[in-house]
């Protein structure tokens, strides 16, 4: 039986638009197919990115045969249709539209920040409104401060492009339409959140209503020069343009017709090193430590050319090559490949948003990549997909969009994940050694370690049940996990034999580029280089190394994505010292430029001989993305080889475990100053009486042999014995924060009392 | 049919002024002349025209003043560029007129704007307003001409007319609990699915059970229908309820639970069906203390007994109950007969009494030999409680007990009666038939396409335009049937066709079970005899079917028991009204209805679909949508649930053929 199809989505279908013969499929829209054949039709209302919203009425057009004007932003074209998209009447409706929006349209595009970039603006011009034709009485309104943005109800047109990018896209639905005829406005429900992905509901607003507030009364929109990059915060490498004049970024936009960005995107870009001049003296010392040294370390939070340079450099000088959450994420993958056959996993973004079933194992996904998060909501909402979140810790963030929470206790994914496999594997067709293996799970025993009941499981079953389309999205959670070469071999297994869109999402930063490109080696051996982490000699780019760095802002180069792909960065800003190119050709390598290693990235990783100036960076008019390239799919050899489950590792009592708040990734977010977060421990009122601390209370405990000092602060919200630790603030340490995420919570208060509850 | 002096309604055009009374032409529809008891009214306007009652009537006043409400109805519109500006503009401008201070610019813009928002709104509100205010411009121009030259008020501006305004859709008019169907569908489209459930809560509150198990009547009046389709609109309505439960968010209430009101006043509800749980959730709501009396272990009543678990999971149902018992004035006390005396007390206990006890009583079939005690005999509402208490709540035992391999005869042709030979097929009965007096396309409209395709599919027998005519036993149990066959005759007079028994075509059936399901009536026992509570004619409880007061002050009947066994949708609509007169009634002893439910009884009566009605500004020929149900092999021998619902593509595209058929009316007093 083929798949549920009553709508005829897909069927091939041939309309006519003024005299031209489009052929498409069922299930677009008349508006749709226009745009695929480059005819125009005028909106104020139309957002590509989010299901047809229908406010403005601009779009009408005429069919032959039927009555009336048809929206074709939302009607969906019939097979043989014959569509006129203008004529004199229409060209008049549309006319007395836009002098409906522009009645008392307050006269401030001197002063608004919208000016010059205004669809209110280029409409009014381009259908001749130079007088206000009809008048009603005027309202008083007043502008609200929402945090990162601004409201203006009088200039609001009331397109709801924002309410539908909170709803459909970041899922924070934050912002409602409050109905009142001609008083309706926008509100803001969740004001006491100041969610900073309202930002990307600002960047859709067509008019000047909701606007970045730090941007407010800044600058002219066009004295500012676009500058094309991707972000390189999370791993997802979204597309983002600096917008700069006189070498300062005023703010951060995006091609938000078609991509999103979240707010450590939009509002995390004021970190680049500035000021740097050329130090001979310390570029000496420089050179000198990497010929002496024995291990070079470094952050994620590198370009993919970097990555190379330093891959170059250890095969010349012989040094460890040491990068944790690249490697843990490498080993993952290499074991992996091994069940697949493929070197990257399966999955990309735009099956994520169509499916109708997802699972989220071992990631706090909402704070762990946002881009991600965006994905399942437009699943929820497109799909009202079943999303099952399976973690230790459960998150209110995601309540809206999850159908099922299963609690695993922490250290035990390995149990989880064979359960998984025990569950979605019954009926698949798989290797005999696969099926041996899921026959000798010991389940009451997996179900009574891991604390997932198995009618939990046999909910989560039931739950995709005769449905098409599943995810997976696993995270960091996994990497680092003493069992992680098994726990990716279920991954995998999931992949290739029940079907799911896999989406092993790779740590911050670009530490799936690295995984890709570097060697890189398990231990740190003798003398130490580190790049943006603390070594015997320093670089950095946060400015507090022995010598400086340019920061990602500040650098041409390449990201790696969630997609699976490579994507131009460019600069922002400049930088006047010394670049690891020059360290390397100071060493022996031969590169004018930084991106002359672009294409010489390794193909047997996926990734394509273009040179830099050579990438694409662009959407068509219907939003296909021409950004960079895909990386190529590698087979590789398989060899399935299952453990028993491991014994699990207890995590009584307190445990922290390693997380960001939302919008903070790296110290390179830390130091960006819209996005001033405080750096606290966070914990139930059940953590609060397991570990007898209280509200305010400072302690100081060691992870990864990094000393924390923090405060404590109870969020209500929260549940469960598990406290969130953040490690954006730990500067040149973060990136030695790296094991597996949960860990015992041993501490000391302020006033040196010892406490540690697994000690006592 | 109405006495008008002047009427555009939906069509035709009578213009009585000027003319001698005995000359005067009737309306032919059934307009609002009297208001309510005394009140005459003056005008009626609405989305199809307007009506004038009153020779003195202030046209310009009227039109703006029906202006005027599209500001005020704001939940039916401010969501597309054409309603929302040129709804303010149209009020504006008319006002102006009605001051003394329009000119005639202002006609033309009014004009020129009202074109627009017919042509291009969201909605019909936006696209129908302009209609009649252009008809009075026309038809009373003069007195539009009269304000603009004089620069003088309206005749009676600002005087003492009252304007009482409703807004409804022909989807809401028809259903019997009002739901406001285009909102929950456009929560759907906007996937704010919270916002649809509360949309159907302010009417419904078994928003689960509404969204499986009714024969949604509003399809019926869907104007989609005279473009292609009608709109799924029952299963749209499921979504908002799933999509509570599925992320167990706390209960979407559609207005805020008030505190109780501790103020001594106290409602009893006998029975906790559809009805007596709908009238607890207003009352509750509202803080007025409630008490249920149930007879049963389970609370549901008929749905939860009789309706099958593949149809309407209990789990589910259970969701939609435990919203109102959660209420914190609401309490149930279970296994709690109600008898005449138990009646009398709470009748003097309470403030008022809610009858909602249903209609349990299986009917008898009329056929010879009919032994209610013979083995075999087993009435339909006896039977569908012991597989539900068995397959819901592990009460008793299973009816595979009985049914396993035998062969199970049904009569029948209602909703009930598919219960009982789907449930006999699962229940492993070797054979089903069902027999029934009319033919297919009859028991089709008695109950739904699907579930008649689905019972046949699943493999019962239909045998239609037959009767038992007697009844065999041996003794102990029935043995067989002798079943007559019948055959439709025209009546050569042009009548109604009648029923014909074919001679010589009866045939026998052998079987070990008849399950008469062809009615149901009321257990009126509960009634003390001395009260002589009236009843009609087919032995339910008497009400004037507007404020549900039963022929006893303070005694008020709703759902089956009152009006014979019905849908779910009905009892809700009932048990709604009763509730909101009993919260008036327990404060003042009067019966009484407000300015809504009066307009609401005055739409219903005037008839708010048209079917012959065009529909223009939409694109015709797109697919309804269908959800898809589990196959036969995958549903004939368990209780999973049929239906699967709609996929999110699915609803969305459904929600989006919704033609959001809002339309205001209005009456001046």
């Amino acid at each position: 039986m083929g798949v549920h199809n009553s709508i005829n989505t897909g069927k091939p279908i041939t309309v006519t638009i003024d005299g031209k013969e489009c052929k498409s499929t069922f299930g677009k829209t008349i508006l749709e197919i226009a745009r695929e054949n480059d005819i125009y039709i005028p909106t104020m209302c139309y957002l590509t990115k989010v299901q047809p919203i229908g406010s403005c009425r601009m779009c009408v057009v005429n069919v032959e045969g039927v009555d009336g004007m048809i929206l074709s932003c939302q009607e969906k074209a019939v097979d043989g249709a014959v569509i006129t998209t203008n004529n004199d009447a229409l060209f008049k409706e549309r006319q007395n539209i836009m002098r409906l929006y522009d009645v008392n349209h307050p006269l401030e595009c001197g002063v608004c920040d919208k000016s010059g970039e205004c669809d209110l603006q280029n409409k009014t011009m381009e259908f001749n409104v130079d007088t206000q034709h009809f008048t009603a009485r005027d309202q008083h309104r007043p502008v609200e401060n929402w945090g990162y943005v601004s409201y203006d109800p009088s200039l609001c047109i009331m397109c709801e492009k924002c309410v539908r990018v909170s709803t459909e896209i970041t899922g924070d639905e934050a912002l409602k339409v409050k109905f009142g005829g001609y008083g309706s406005t926008i509100i803001n429900v969740k004001k006491e959140r100041n969610y900073a992905s309202l930002g990307e509901a600002a960047a859709v607003c067509p008019v000047g209503a909701l606007v970045q507030t730090h941007f407010k009364y800044t600058t002219n929109a066009w004295e500012l020069e676009k500058i094309p990059s991707a972000c390189p915060h999370c791993g997802g490498g979204c597309q983002m343009y600096y917008e700069v004049k006189q070498d300062k970024i005023y703010r951060v936009t995006n091609e938000f017709e078609f991509t999103n960005l979240c707010g450590a995107g939009r509002f995390g870009y004021d970190y680049a090193n500035e000021g740097v001049t050329k130090d001979a003296q310390a570029f000496e010392a420089a050179v000198e430590a990497f010929k002496k040294a024995d291990s070079v370390i470094f952050a994620p939070q590198i370009s993919n050319e970097e990555a190379l340079i330093l891959q170059k450099l250890k095969e010349k000088l012989g040094f460890k090559l040491i990068c944790h959450e690249a490697r843990a994420y490498q080993k993952f993958m290499e074991a992996y490949a091994q069940v697949s056959g493929k070197h990257l996993y399966g999955g990309n973004l735009k099956d994520l948003s169509k499916s109708q079933g997802i699972i989220i194992l071992g990631t706090r996904i909402n704070n762990d990549s946002p881009t991600l998060k965006y994905h399942i909501n437009m699943a929820s909402k497109w799909q009202r997909a079943r999303v099952a979140y399976m973690h230790p810790i459960e998150d209110s963030e995601m309540q809206h969009i999850v159908t099922q929470f299963i609690k695993y206790e922490a250290g035990s994914e390995e149990g989880a994940v064979a359960l998984l496999a025990y569950t979605l594997l019954s009926d698949a067709d798989i290797p005999d050694t696969a099926r041996q293996a899921l026959d000798d799970l010991d389940i009451g025993n997996l179900s009574a370690e891991s604390n997932i009941g198995e009618e939990e499981l046999e909910a989560l079953r039931k739950s995709l049940l005769k449905r098409h389309g599943f995810s997976l999205v696993v995270g960091e959670d996994l990497y680092a996990h003493p069992r992680a070469e098994q726990i990716a071999t279920w991954v995998a297994l999931l992949e290739r034999y029940a079907g799911f869109n896999v989406i092993c999402v790779p740590p911050a930063g670009n530490a799936m580029g690295v995984s890709l490109v570097c060697d890189l080696d398990d231990t740190v051996e003798g003398k130490t280089v580190g790049y943006n982490v603390k070594g015997d000699f320093t670089l950095s780019a946060l400015g507090n190394g022995d010598l400086d760095m340019p920061a990602l802002n500040q650098q041409e180069g390449t990201l790696t994505t969630v997609d699976k792909r490579v994507v131009p960065m460019h600069v922002a800003l400049p930088y006047g010292g010394y670049v690891l190119n020059d360290i390397a050709n100071t060493l022996g390598l031969r590169a004018a430029y930084t991106i002359d290693y672009t294409a010489q990235l390794p193909e047997e990783s996926g990734f394509k001989s273009v040179a830099f100036d050579d990438l694409p960076e662009y959407f068509d008019t219907v939003g296909n993305e021409h950004r960079g390239y895909l990386l190529g799919e590698k087979e590789c050899d398989t060899q399935l080889n299952i453990e028993e489950v491991g014994e699990l590792d207890t995590f009584d009592g307190a445990v922290i475990y390693r997380c960001n708040p939302e919008n903070q990734f790296s110290p390179f977010t830390a130091k960006s100053p819209l996005l001033s977060e405080e750096a606290v421990l966070t914990g139930s009122q059940q953590f609060a009486a397991v570990t007898k601390l209280k509200e305010g209370d400072e302690i100081r405990f060691e992870v990864d042999g990094v000393t924390f000092t923090r405060v404590f602060r109870i969020d209500t919200a929260m549940k469960g014995t598990i406290a969130l630790n953040p490690t954006f603030d730990m500067g040149l340490s973060a990136s030695l924060l790296s094991s597996y995420r949960f860990s015992r919570l041993s501490f000391e208060k302020s006033n040196n009392d010892k406490i540690g509850n697994n000690d006592e | 049919m109405s006495r008008v002096v002047f009427s555009t309604w939906r069509g035709e055009f009578v213009d009585n002024r000027g003319k001698p009374s005995d000359k005067w032409d009737e309306s032919g529809f059934k307009l609002p002349e009297t208001y309510d008891g005394d009140t005459k009214s003056k005008a009626f306007i609405g989305w199809d025209g307007v009506a004038i009652f009153h020779e003195d009537i202030d046209a310009v006043e009227l039109a703006s003043k029906y202006a005027a409400q599209y500001q005020e109805y704001s939940e039916a519109c401010g969501r597309c560029a054409p309603g929302r500006w040129g709804g303010r503009i149209l009020y504006d401008l008319l006002d102006k007129i009605a001051r003394g201070e329009g000119t005639y610019d202002d006609v033309s813009h009014l004009k020129e704007v009202s074109e627009t928002m017919m042509v291009t709104s969201k909605c019909e509100i936006g696209k129908t307003v302009p209609k009649p205010i252009l008809d009075l411009m026309e038809h009373y121009k003069e007195q539009f001409d009269t304000c603009i030259e004089a620069q003088q008020p309206s005749k009676h501006y600002n005087g003492d007319t009252s304007y009482i305004a409703k807004v409804t859709a022909p989807c809401t008019d028809m259903c019997p609990a009002h739901v406001d169907i285009p909102a929950y569908i456009e929560g759907v489209r906007d996937m704010i699915f919270t916002d649809s459930l509360a949309a159907t809560r302010q009417t419904m509150p078994l928003a689960h059970t509404c969204g499986r198990v009714c024969p949604h009547p509003c399809e019926d009046a869907c104007r989609r229908a005279n473009l292609d389709e009608p709109i799924s609109i029952m299963e749209l309505k499921r979504i908002g309820a799933d999509y509570e439960t599925d992320h167990a968010l706390p209960w979407q209430h559609p207005f805020e639970v008030q505190p109780p009101r501790n103020d001594g006043k106290k409602v009893a509800i006998i029975g906790a069906g559809p009805a007596g749980l709908t009238a607890a959730y207003y009352l509750g709501i509202q803080g007025i203390h409630v008490d249920i009396f149930e007879e049963l272990p389970v609370n549901g009543g008929e749905v939860a007994v009789g309706v099958p678990e593949y149809r309407m999971p209990v789990e589910k149902y259970n969701k939609d109950i435990q919203l109102v018992l959660d209420l914190p004035t609401v309490h149930i006390h279970n296994n709690h007969r109600v008898d005449a005396e138990r009646l009398k007390e709470i009748d003097a206990e309470y403030d008022a009494t809610l009858l909602a006890f249903g209609t349990r009583l299986s009917k008898k079939v009329r056929a010879a030999n009919e032994n209610p005690k013979m083995k075999g005999y087993w009435g339909a509402i006896a039977m569908l409680d012991k597989v539900n208490l068995w397959s819901k709540y592990g009460i008793g035992s299973p009816a595979s007990n009985e049914l396993k391999d035998k062969v199970v005869v049904c009569v029948g042709g209602g909703f009930t009666s598919m219960d009982v030979v789907r449930c006999s097929i699962r229940e492993g009965a070797k054979k089903v038939i069902m027999l029934y007096r009319r033919d297919e396309k009859t028991i089709i409209r008695n109950t739904t396409y699907e579930e008649y395709h689905e019972a046949v599919e699943e493999g019962v027998e239909f045998i239609f335009h037959s009767a038992i005519e007697e009844i065999f036993d041996d003794g102990e149990k029935i043995t067989k049937l002798k079943v007559n066959r019948f055959e439709l005759v025209p009546d050569p007079n042009g009548g109604r066709p009648q029923l014909q028994k074919i001679e010589g075509a009866d045939f026998e059936i052998e079987c070990d079970y008849l399950i008469p399901a062809v009615s149901q009536s009321a257990d009126l026992q509960l009634l003390p005899e001395e009260w002589n509570i009236e009843l009609t004619s087919w032995n339910t409880i008497l009400t004037n079917g507007r404020d549900f007061m039963s022929s006893r002050p303070g005694l008020f009947a709703a759902g089956d028991c009152e009006y014979g066994p019905m849908t779910i949708v009905n009892a809700v609509g009932q048990a709604r009204r009763a509730a909101s007169v009993i919260s008036r009634y327990i404060y003042d002893g009067k019966v009484s209805l407000t300015d809504e439910e009066i307009m609401e009884d005055h739409l219903n009566k005037l008839k708010v679909y048209d079917k012959s009605e065009k529909i223009t500004g939409w694109m015709p020929g797109l697919p309804r949508a269908v959800s898809e149900k589990l196959s036969v092999d995958e549903r004939k021998d368990n209780n999973k649930e049929v239906n699967l619902g709609f996929t999110g593509e699915e609803a969305i595209a459904e929600a989006e053929r919704c033609m959001r058929c809002y339309y205001i009316s209005m009456v001046a007093v």
